[in-house]
Order: structure tokens, then C-alpha cells, then sequence
């Protein structure tokens, strides 16, 4: 891995542990349990656009150690949770991304439906309460905006990184 | 924003799935004739839904007052700061449960069938 490559991944990683704690932050979950926007996907996202698929699997799944490590909750329920939901969803964008018919939207809407998907599935597993699974068509249709919001805002950004060294 | 046909698709089929994973909730609405109640994960009442009756069990803040009216079950009164299970209301679903969690109490309708939702 060149330097470059090596640092600007590195800043990718810091951004979505700000991202990802400063979400935690947000009372948007009180509209419906487990719900949130992800714009820490924004950062893996855009990693997957300028790298490819390695570099996306390396900066989520960095994310969310360290800022499950940040929060003091790494190896909680809540982890187990993020980690089902980040591992499905970065599966289902490398498939979106390597069937080359998706663009940007695509891709992030597929990933934040396949987050709500694994952490509906772990909730369930862990738990072993099957009433969650009342939330997953609503989720799921949140999840079409929410993977449209971090699109756009992904895009945003690649126009104006265009061009420009770190 | 420039969505793809392929993009379009995708939003669509996952509005379609939604909407269908919606529909076994509205049909799933099994008449039941008992509930349970947990206190600590420990079963302490096993209540027949048919009979209008008090109930009360012992929480971890003191007693719990659970009434069954009309196939329905809810919680009166109970001693916690937010009183979020009794102001729930009445519950006839197998899918919602009754959680206080400052007395550790869960009241639970037992499933006619073996299976909630079907995911897939």
C-alpha cells in the first residue's frame, strides 16, 4: 500500500469514528427504535468509490472497533449488533458495486438496507424476541432514505475532493 | 441527483418487500387464551384470558396490578418512574409484549402458532 493510500484511508477511519459517535449523539433514534441516518457510511462509501471494495471492508470494519472501543462498548450487545449490521450491509455493497448497474444511490441504499436487515437478525438471535422483526418493513423503507441521504452526500463530496491531494 | 434504472428498481423492489413483510403483521392476529407473566425470567402467573379478573404480582419496586378485561391484558398500577407499561394500555397481541423494566415484569400473550413473522 502506497503512503498515500495508507494516510488518506487513515483519515477516512478517523472521520467515521467522528461520524459514528457524534450520530449516537442525534435523538433521531426515538422515531423508531434502531433507526439512524449512518452517515458514518458516508466515509466507507467513499472509500469504496475512490479505492474499491478492500479498502471499503477495511475502514468500516475499523470504524466500528475503534469507536466501539472509543464508546467503551466493544464486545457489548451493541457491538455484536453494529458489527452484524455493518457486515451484511458492506456485503451487499460490494455485490452492488461489482455488478457495475448501480451508481452511487444504488449502492448506498443497498447497504443501508442490508444494515437494518443484520441488525434486525441479530437482535433477534441475542435476544431471542422475535417481536423486533415488527420493525423491519418499516425500517426498511427508512432505510430507502437514509441510503439516498448518505448517497448524496457522498457524491457532494467526490465533486469537491475532485482534483485534490489530502 | 442522477438515479440509474438499476437504482430505481432497487428502491422500488424494497418498497414492494416493505409492504409485503407488512402483511403477515395485519393477518397474524391469533385469538389466544393465555398470557404469562415473568418476573426476573422467572414464570410466577399464568392467566386465562377468558375470565375478567385482577391480578397482582410481586415486582422489584412492589406490587404490579395486572387486569384482564374482553380477551385483553394491561397494567394498572405499578411503582417505577416513567409508569410506561401502564400507560401502554390494553394488549391483545401475541408480537407485543407488556415490559416494566424497573420491576423486572413482562407480561407475555402465548403465541397460538409456533411462528411470529417470517423473514426471509
Amino acid at each position: 500500500m502506497k503512503v498515500r493510500k495508507t494516510v488518506e484511508l487513515a483519515f477516512l477511519m478517523g472521520a467515521g469514528i467522528v461520524l459514528q459517535i457524534t450520530e449516537s449523539f442525534l435523538p433521531i433514534s426515538w422515531i423508531l427504535p434502531g433507526f439512524k441516518i449512518g452517515f458514518a457510511n458516508i466515509t466507507g462509501l467513499f472509500a469504496l468509490q475512490m479505492y474499491g471494495i478492500s479498502a471499503m471492508w477495511l475502514v468500516n470494519l475499523g470504524r466500528v472497533f475503534l469507536a466501539c472501543l472509543c464508546q467503551g462498548t466493544l464486545f457489548s450487545v451493541a457491538f455484536w449488533i453494529s458489527l452484524a449490521g455493518s457486515l451484511l450491509s458492506m456485503i451487499g455493497m460490494s455485490m452492488a458495486y461489482k455488478m457495475k448497474c448501480f451508481s452511487i444511490f444504488g449502492v448506498s441504499v443497498m447497504g443501508a438496507a442490508m444494515h437494518s436487515i443484520g441488525q434486525v437478525l441479530m437482535v433477534t438471535w441475542i435476544y431471542q424476541q422475535y417481536f423486533m422483526q415488527l420493525f423491519l418493513p418499516v425500517l426498511l423503507a427508512l432505510s430507502i432514505v437514509s441510503g439516498l441521504c448518505t448517497g448524496w452526500l457522498t457524491q457532494l463530496l467526490m465533486k469537491r475532493w475532485k482534483g485534490r491531494n489530502v | 441527483m442522477s438515479l440509474k434504472k438499476a437504482d430505481k428498481l432497487l428502491i422500488v423492489a424494497l418498497m414492494i418487500l416493505s409492504l409485503v413483510l407488512l402483511i403477515p403483521l395485519f393477518r397474524n392476529a391469533p385469538q389466544s387464551g393465555l398470557a404469562k407473566v415473568y418476573v426476573k425470567d422467572q414464570e410466577v402467573l399464568s392467566i386465562d384470558l377468558s375470565q375478567d379478573a385482577l391480578y397482582s404480582v410481586e415486582g422489584t419496586n412492589g406490587e404490579v396490578e395486572i387486569e384482564v378485561n374482553d380477551h385483553q391484558i394491561r397494567v394498572t398500577q405499578e411503582n417505577s418512574p416513567h409508569h410506561l407499561c401502564s400507560k401502554q394500555g390494553f394488549v391483545s397481541d401475541p408480537n407485543t409484549p407488556i415490559v416494566c423494566l424497573p420491576n423486572e415484569t413482562v407480561v407475555r400473550i402465548e403465541g397460538g402458532t409456533g411462528q411470529d413473522t417470517m423473514i426471509q
